[in-house]
């Protein structure tokens, strides 16, 4: 919705009047109060426990702190990126093939999409760790966890292009055939392109999922944020502030990814309105 | 095979210990996300800035790092919980985001016209979304938080690495004792198939129960939906 | 509350000076706190392990003047001259053992006391610079006498422990570290326990996938909760916040943490003995006696014991133990 149209959210009250202000003035205060309540407990816990002292904080502006950070984070955008180059292209096969009408390719694509999507990372890292070697099957370290990321993903994308191949409008197919063109090339040269941007956004989504699931190099030991700062922990044992830090990092950096999703699903819903 | 008969009592346990996770979590989740989503609708500034800052960090830390600081980081400052209410505590607080953001976009799909003419009845703010948002906004919401589930479902794996004997833990653990990686793998995955699947049917069912025309919605609504974020 | 203090630290003095430039870096900042020294753990693969504590450079000079073989020698070996004529070693093991065996991914230098053994063999067949000719490939826990029997490695170096099942599909070449099971506790509570005898209904607490688990099992009755974790610093978080009373693993990897952090102690002797060796095909006859000459060969020339006070000997007290016996397998 563009900002002019007024959502459900905007008219759930009306504008204040005098006495409705005052109320609000007043809940509002009450509210910052206990806000400020809560967060003033949880200083006061960080602090009789001496996690406050500033020398186990101020340590992460140091060059050296921030290196051994920086190359777990490098390990994580590395995996992440990989895994995302090969997993989205792989999920718009995916897709394609549910939506074929070769019935073995169309229930071969649904079978993968729906085991995948339907079990935990953790359980596919674990088939690559233990399961696969026992059949004389093993891969380095890295791909233990970037093959997890690549079938799971996979099956989540997948299904974000089938929904944007569908929701291009029924009237494109209709005018590509009415211009001669056959159902496949339809398919590539109409729908596809108008598909993949309508899913852009949900693709900069998918990339926050696997940032997160990149945190189970944590299980299987590869060079990532999370298991970095496992190390460093177990160098400084400064254990809370150091996880802390690292969940503060994913957290900045998937608000970022977030706010481009948002943003340009915003910008193409605008277009598509006006 | 051996592997599985010696030890039923065991896998049930982990089966019962991933399914009271997944459910507790997810149930806790429902109420604080709800709470939320109305601090975020709600005409106090104060709990609107909360509630959101409240979203953006829980839909953005992967359930792993949450997990590992309410297990081994919350008893550093003085708070040490058992491992199965720090996950249970993990995946609420996760899940609550996503359920705060899907319940907030449901509110948004009800006609402006229906809050109106509710307000106009007398309705104060909560009426208003008791009687006529929130019944309505259920209908669309259902999909949405049936995904929430499936990550609640597939999050409680992850309490394994802080050593709650769900049902991954306990495949993994009689995997090094009898070195059946295969066997273990398949009946971890079942159990979570037919949970992710089971919770997608039971959706599904309530979906066309609460619906007028008795259809269920259109797949690419929600999966196009970027508004509550990605759920790991 | 106890506030923490800055005791200079070995293990962070060694990897200090061992790794000049981040050394340097740190010296420019070091206004803002006073933190330990991450040193030359930049990086670190540590698959479950604590403390690098490897002197890098001590380490080095130890792998570049390790024994050659005679050129008579290696011809009357099959196993061995085969390896010559590639040109090169092919490893089986981990490089992820942060005392044992752990890649640096920036220079992909791998080092470690079973890295050392295996570099020290690669230059004792290959020659002179030999070290540097190493394929380390990946095994598993599960994996690693398959890979053995099939081929694909020449050899496992890896915290292999020689026992009785598997002698049966392989042969051992060795011991050449003895290691064992040993339990860590809470410093406060270390008058308490003394073995494994002490342990029964505590909490326990170790490592997935680690023999830790067995070892409990068979050593331990009636303990209270078995907690099992996946690395080291969750268990020993788990330890100190009183959510298991023990933890129970290999001796190399508890003494780490005890000499990184007071608040933990490892008490009373290993309980369980680990006699590493080097896992070898059973059809290369030759294999096993030139494998227990190359070791009895670094022991005699003091190799061995450079090696172990330049990698183990950063995380245990003490001077180095008297080594085995290569070829005085367990019955």
């Amino acid at each position: 919705m563009s900002a002019k149209t007024a959502s459900a959210t905007q008219v759930l009250f009306d504008t204040p009047g005098p006495r409705g202000r005052r109320r609000i003035l007043l809940l509002s205060i009450l509210s910052v109060l206990a806000i400020a309540a809560m967060l003033a407990a949880g200083l006061w816990q960080f602090a009789s426990n001496g996690q406050l002292d500033p020398n186990k904080w101020v340590v992460y502006l140091r060059a050296d702190y921030l290196a051994f950070l920086g190359t777990g984070l490098l390990g994580t955008l590395q995996v992440t990126a990989i895994a995302a180059v090969v997993a989205f292209p792989f999920g718009l096969l995916l897709a394609l093939g549910r939506l074929s009408r070769l019935r073995p390719l169309s229930w071969i694509s649904t079978v993968w999409i729906e085991f995948f999507r339907g079990i935990p990372m953790l359980l596919v890292v674990y088939g690559f760790l233990l399961a696969l070697p026992a059949y004389g099957i093993t891969f380095p370290r890295f791909w233990m966890l970037v093959f997890p990321m690549i079938l799971v993903s996979s099956a989540t994308t997948a299904e974000v292009f089938r929904a944007g191949i569908k929701a291009v409008d029924r009237g494109q197919h209709e005018a590509a055939a009415a211009i001669g063109l056959s159902p496949r090339d339809a398919l590539f040269s109409v729908i596809l392109p108008q598909a993949v941007r309508l899913v852009l956004p949900s693709l900069i989504l998918a990339l926050v999922t696997l940032l997160k699931d990149s945190t189970l190099g944590y299980v299987v030991s590869v060079n990532e944020l999370q298991f970095q700062g496992k190390n460093m922990v177990s160098i400084t044992r400064y254990l809370v502030q150091t996880y802390l830090v690292v969940s503060v990092i994913y957290i900045v950096i998937n608000f970022l990814l977030t706010r481009v999703a948002l943003a340009l699903d915003a910008r193409m819903k605008g277009r598509a309105a006006g | 095979m051996e592997a599985i008969s010696e030890n039923i009592p065991l896998l049930l346990e982990g089966i019962g210990t991933t399914i009271a996770l997944t459910i507790l979590g997810y149930l806790f989740a429902l109420i604080v996300g709800t709470a939320l989503a109305v601090c975020r609708v709600s005409p106090i500034p104060p709990l609107r800035w909360a509630a959101t800052l409240y979203v953006e960090i829980f839909r953005n830390i992967p359930v792993l790092s949450l997990l590992i600081l309410i297990a081994f980081g919350l008893p550093d400052v003085g708070l040490t919980l058992p491992y199965f209410w720090c996950g249970v505590l993990g995946l609420t607080l996760s899940s609550a985001a996503f359920v705060c953001e899907n319940v907030r976009s449901g509110i948004n799909t009800v006609p402006v016209g229906h809050a109106e003419a509710a307000r106009s009845i007398g309705l104060g703010f909560f009426g208003t979304l008791r009687f006529v948002v929130l019944p309505q906004a259920f209908r669309t919401m259902v999909q949405p938080l049936v995904n929430v589930f499936i990550g609640t479902v597939i999050g409680s794996a992850l309490c394994s690495a802080i050593a709650v004997s769900e049902i991954t833990w306990v495949t993994q653990s009689l995997n090094i004792q009898y070195a059946q990686a295969v066997v273990m793998f398949l009946v971890a995955g079942v159990v979570y198939l037919s949970m992710s699947l089971g919770g997608a049917f039971l959706g599904g069912a309530i979906e066309r129960a609460v619906a007028p025309s008795g259809r269920a919605s259109r797949a690419s609504r929600t999966e196009l939906n970027v508004q509550a974020g990605a759920q790991a | 509350m106890t506030r923490t203090t800055f005791r200079p630290r070995r293990r962070a003095l060694v990897a200090a000076a061992t790794a000049l430039p981040l050394t340097a870096l740190a010296a420019c900042s070091s206004d803002t706190g006073e933190g330990p020294s991450l040193g030359g753990d930049d990086g670190e693969e540590g698959g479950g392990t604590s403390d690098g504590g490897a002197d890098t450079s001590a380490y080095a000079d130890v792998i570049a003047s390790g024994p050659v073989a005679d050129d008579d020698a290696v011809a009357a070996s099959e196993w061995a001259s085969a390896i010559k004529e590639r040109g090169e070693l092919i490893r089986g093991g981990t490089t992820a053992n942060q005392v044992f065996s752990l890649i640096d991914p920036g220079t992909d230098e791998v080092i470690g006391f079973d890295a050392g053994i295996t570099q020290l063999l690669a230059r004792y067949i290959l020659g002179e610079g030999g070290e540097d000719s190493v394929d380390y490939v990946d095994t598993t826990v599960d994996t690693r006498e398959t890979m053995i029997e099939n081929g694909t490695v020449d050899c496992v170096i890896a915290t292999y422990s020689i026992t009785p099942e598997r002698l049966e599909v392989i042969d051992f070449a060795g011991p050449y570290y003895l290691s064992g099971t040993a339990i860590q506790v809470r410093t406060e509570d270390a008058e308490d326990i003394a073995g494994p005898q002490d342990l029964t209904g505590l909490n326990l607490v170790t490592q997935s996938n680690s023999t830790g688990i067995q070892a409990i099992e068979e050593h331990v009755t009636d303990p209270g909760d078995v907690q099992t974790l996946p690395d080291n610093e969750s268990c020993v978080a788990a330890l100190k916040q009183g959510r298991a009373d023990a933890y129970v693993l290999d001796q190399g990897v508890l003494l780490g943490n005890s000499a990184a952090d007071e608040e933990v102690s490892v008490v009373g002797e290993p309980f369980v003995d680990d006699p590493y060796g080097i896992g070898i095909p059973q059809d290369s006859e030759d294999a096993l006696e030139f494998c227990n000459t190359f070791l009895q060969e670094i022991i005699d020339s003091g190799a061995w014991e450079a090696l172990w006070t330049a990698t183990i000997g950063g995380v245990m007290d003490g001077a180095a133990p008297e080594p085995p016996t290569p070829g005085d397998l367990p019955a």
